[in-house]
């Protein structure tokens, strides 16, 4: 049984353990403010447009609204997401070991936790900043109907993705840190695109079927899906899905915290 | 304070640490070895980044490993140079004082102090890839002392640094250790590992000397030269005919083993190194030999321990 002062220092540790959290957030999102990391963004924000304007010139009567929503989801809560996060949550922790600042980080008192919840952030922050502007560029190129509920619905699926898939990516970023990229796309193609269409429990652990779900939900679509197509949605409320992308973000992100606490790099993994 | 019982630590088929027990009280101490002789490691498992194979460590009372109220007492430079290269030594600092706890107005002051501290005053709002590699080893110790940590452990903190810097941060850290000594309260601890004896020897500091992962001294400089005494000592002695030498030399008191290491260069090791120096003055008027030079083996601290080195290489006899 620990002493009292013990605890106390435990209590007081605790509570600074968002201050530094926030720290490691901060400094994460002034990092991603490189030339290298703006242009990839601006990339990530026009692509998705660039794509509805082909798509339009070719559909001179104008797009079907349902296809544009389809379209923009695909692009955007799914590619650029997915994207932007394996750009900035992979390397969580081999960019550190890279850098040398590893070492710097996590002989600090809870600076492993705080260093992987921190970078989680702050990819999530960058990803949902590029991930809405970029549906917003896309709904207003492609001539949605009203544009402005699409976009509020479009800005909640993102950040879902964003959560769910951050948290995700982030168990390849500590257990394999110097393949993630390669192990984090694995994992996006065997669990969201290959478990999370399979009609069977074990899509429910997936955020793509949660998102799928919103998305059909909040767009009115599923009187008018084929039977088959209802198999590859989940039809409880959105409060469902939404708690259920939350849950898993926060199981797969306390797995990871757990597995980094004890995390052993031997002295040669660093520079 | 400190207190590793037994401690191995594995690499796979490799043994970084083998078997160290050694009990380190406050005040300065410097682990010495050669490169790769598991200092980096033996510090990895006092920082707490590394969990012994076997054996026991305890800093404070506690295992340090993945323990918080450990490492908020701990201040570490680690070898390696920083590579973080957009942020400037004050973001730097602040950043990881900010790790340790402290809020953005604290950790803003203390980082602040500790730049002005180390020398970086004027330097602490450039790019730290713009700075010199002494600069950042100084953004480096900052780091590690801005918390105002009870042990800062500093790995290599003087690799690489021209002479100049070498002396300003060892006069830095003789300065931390000295206050750390005298302050009111609680004493702290410092350990410093290094390659080069006169590094850690300008620090005043109690030595162990690690290699091949094991402990093979530990005590004072004198401690350690006093064990080195009762080892045999190495004369070198250069002649034109080394040979004759040897039969002149061979069966006097203390010549303990023989070996050329050229045509003209004889070693002698013998425990008495003063017997030895007048039998070989005797055997040089009477045998009319030419001795070109007698050279002893290096008493300083550095050739004690590349003594120590050699024997536990078993070269030395």
């Amino acid at each position: 049984m620990s002493d009292p002062h013990s605890r106390q220092a435990d209590r007081s540790w605790r509570s600074t353990d968002i201050s530094s959290t926030l720290a490691v957030t901060g400094f994460q999102l002034r990092r991603m403010l490189s030339r290298q990391r703006l242009l990839l963004a601006g990339l990530g924000v026009i692509f998705p447009g660039a794509v509805m304007l082909a798509v339009r010139r070719t559909v001179p009567a104008g797009l079907d609204r349902d296809l544009a929503v389809t379209m923009i989801y695909a692009l955007v809560p799914e590619a650029v997401c997915m994207l932007g996060l394996l750009v900035t949550m992979c390397p969580a922790v081999a960019d550190e070991l890279e850098r040398g600042t590893w070492i710097h980080v996590s002989v600090r008192p809870g600076g492993r936790r705080a260093l992987l919840v921190g970078t989680y952030l702050a990819a999530v922050i960058w990803t949902s900043t590029v991930a809405i502007l970029a549906a917003a560029l896309a709904v207003f190129v492609a001539g949605v109907r009203q544009p402005w509920p699409l976009i509020g619905m479009l800005m909640v699926l993102v950040a879902l993705s964003s959560l769910g898939r951050g948290a995700l990516f982030a168990l390849p970023a500590v257990i394999l840190p110097r393949r993630a990229l390669v192990a984090s796309v694995g994992v996006a193609l065997v669990v969201e695109y290959l478990a999370g269409f399979i009609p069977a429990v074990v899509n429910q652990a997936t955020v793509s079927l949660r998102l799928r779900s919103l998305l059909v939900s909040w767009m009115n679509w599923r009187r008018q899906l084929p039977v088959e197509m209802q198999l590859l949605i989940d039809p409880q409320p959105a409060w469902v899905q939404i708690t259920a992308v939350f849950t898993l973000a926060a199981v797969l992100l306390v797995a990871a915290v757990k597995i980094l606490e004890y995390r052993q790099f031997p002295p040669s993994t660093e520079i | 304070m400190l207190s590793l019982t037994h401690v191995t630590k594995v690499f796979g088929s490799v043994i970084g640490v083998n078997d160290v027990t050694v009990e380190l009280g406050n005040g300065a101490h410097g682990l010495l070895g050669p490169n790769g002789a598991g200092k980096t490691t033996l510090l990895g498992l006092i920082t707490g980044q590394l969990r012994p194979t076997m054996g026991q460590i305890r800093v404070f009372g506690e295992r340090p490993f993945a323990n918080p109220r450990v490492l908020r007492r701990i201040g570490f430079c680690p070898a390696a140079d920083l590579l973080e290269r957009r942020a400037t030594p004050r973001e730097w600092v602040r950043y990881l004082v900010r790790l340790s706890g402290f809020g953005p107005r604290a950790a803003a002051d203390r980082a602040d102090r500790e730049l002005d501290r180390v020398g970086l005053g004027e330097a602490m709002d450039r790019p730290l890839s713009t700075l010199s590699k002494g600069m950042r080893q100084r953004a480096k110790l900052a780091g590690a002392m801005a918390h105002d940590p009870d042990l800062l452990v500093l790995d290599e903190p003087f690799d690489g640094l021209d002479p100049v810097a070498r002396h300003d941060l060892v006069g830095l850290v003789r300065r931390w250790a000295v206050a750390a000594d005298t302050a009111a309260g609680e004493p702290r601890t410092l350990i410093v590992a290094s390659h080069l004896l006169h590094e850690v020897e300008s620090l005043h500091a109690g030595l162990a000397v690690i290699l091949g992962g094991r402990l093979v001294a530990s005590g004072t400089a004198g401690e350690i030269r006093d064990m080195v005494e009762t080892m045999p000592t190495e004369i070198r002695i250069r002649c034109d005919t080394p040979r004759r030498l040897a039969e002149a030399v061979c069966g006097t008191a203390g010549a303990e083993s023989m070996r050329f290491e050229a045509d003209d260069l004889l070693v002698v090791a013998t425990r008495q190194p003063r017997a030895l120096a007048e039998r070989i003055t005797r055997a040089a008027v009477e045998e009319r030999l030419a001795i070109g030079e007698v050279v002893a083996a290096d008493q300083s601290l550095e050739g004690i321990f590349g003594r120590l080195v050699r024997l536990h290489r078993g070269v030395a006899s």
